[in-house]
């Protein structure tokens, strides 16, 4: 049986050289090439001091009300990039005495509500107001990839039940703002 | 002749199910937001209660007034009572604290002379404090020159007015009841202090 599978294949190899030889095409393929680039999205490197909105102090020491002067600085997040359609979105939580968390007695608050705002990647902000109920503002798309800066900062602050309120003393009230850069397809 | 050459190119090969699907690949960032309110304490101008006055001329920036500190027919002292609110605030617990720096309404003037017997040189008068469902009394008696105090102490914070009555009675002296007063200018100072503690 194994004596007979070695003639046939001297057979095949003798036939091979026979045809080469009568000048006959030989042709295979195509053959496709393929390679696939992931949906990929990176928020940047942070620039700006660090991952704090530093407000220090937040009320009016002759009247214990919330400053009118808030301000912070806003997080550049430099040469963020999306290899593919994206969506923003911002997310927050309100200025809430860490400490202090008993119900405040009548005249005061211990919460400061405020808006977060991602800019740079969309053509419209994407925003987040801790005091409402609805944001449909804070995802914003992008139909194209695109790579660049986004500045998250926040601001339009107030006394959650009413600026007339007074602020619960604590040494620690804290939000925390979320930003998430997301591909789509 | 015409040869074919296969060209091997090794490539990762994605997966067929991976094809299928929509990949999503999101990336956060986490910020947090600070801030302080430290403890304060304030209590603001004194203004008069509407319809309060009895014998006072009423509020001159702080200082208060008593139209007719003797009562002509009686040359002893007349009456009179005010009531008084400072706007206030405290966001710690705190003490309220009034203080009469001389226990009483004492001659401002001829203080090294020896006042003649029977005749009164210093008027006593209460005053009665209200705050954050707190009372407190302080009875300047103008037995002794000197400093006289009073104070409660207040849990959590308060926010409102701090409700000042000072009241002088009838015919009060530092002598005998109807004594005449000697004439001169009677004072005090009063301070009303929230303290945190």
């Amino acid at each position: 049986m194994n004596l007979l599978s070695l003639a046939l294949a001297a057979a095949l190899i003798a036939g091979g050289a026979t045809a080469a030889s009568a000048q006959t095409t030989a042709e295979a393929g195509p053959f496709p090439v393929t390679g696939n680039v992931p949906n990929l999205c990176a928020a940047g490197t942070l620039t700006g001091g660090g991952t704090a909105f530093d407000l220090g102090i937040l009320s009016n020491e002759s009247t214990g009300r919330m400053r009118r002067d808030l301000e912070a600085t806003p997080k550049i997040l430099t040469a963020a990039y999306c290899s593919t359609a994206s969506t923003i979105t911002i997310e927050a939580t309100p200025l809430e005495s860490v400490n202090n968390t008993n119900a405040p007695p009548p005249g005061f608050s211990r919460r400061i509500d405020y808006s977060a705002t991602a800019s740079g990647w969309t053509n419209v902000a994407a925003v987040y107001d801790t005091g409402s109920t609805s944001n449909p503002a804070a995802t914003q798309s992008r139909a194209t990839a695109f790579q660049g800066d986004i500045t998250v900062s926040i601001g339009t602050f107030s006394t959650n039940g009413g600026d007339i309120l007074r602020l619960v003393a604590d040494p620690a009230y804290q939000g925390i703002v979320t930003v998430t850069l997301a591909a789509t397809t | 002749m015409r040869a074919s050459t296969i060209l091997a190119i090794l490539l990762p090969l994605v997966p067929a199910s991976a094809h299928a699907q929509s990949t999503t690949t999101s990336d956060t960032r986490t910020f947090t937001v600070n801030g302080s309110v430290p403890g304060t304490c304030a209590v603001g101008p004194p203004t008069l209660a509407p319809g309060s006055q009895n014998n006072f001329r009423g509020l001159n920036g702080s200082t208060l007034q008593i139209d007719q500190l003797v009562d002509t027919t009686t040359l002893s002292t007349k009456a009179a009572s005010i009531d008084v609110r400072f706007d206030s605030i405290c966001t710690f617990p705190h003490r309220l604290m009034i203080e009469s720096q001389n226990n009483g309404l004492w001659r401002t003037s001829e203080r090294s002379s020896t006042p003649p017997e029977g005749f009164g040189y210093a008027v006593p008068y209460r005053a009665l404090v209200r705050w954050a469902r707190e009372s407190l009394r302080l009875n300047a008696d103008a037995t002794i020159r000197r400093i006289a105090d009073s104070s409660v102490f207040v849990r959590g914070s308060a926010i409102g007015d701090i409700e000042l009555r000072l009241e002088i009675d009838s015919g009060s002296t530092n002598e005998a009841a109807n004594a005449p007063l000697l004439a001169g200018v009677y004072g005090d100072t009063i301070r009303i202090t929230l303290e945190p503690q």
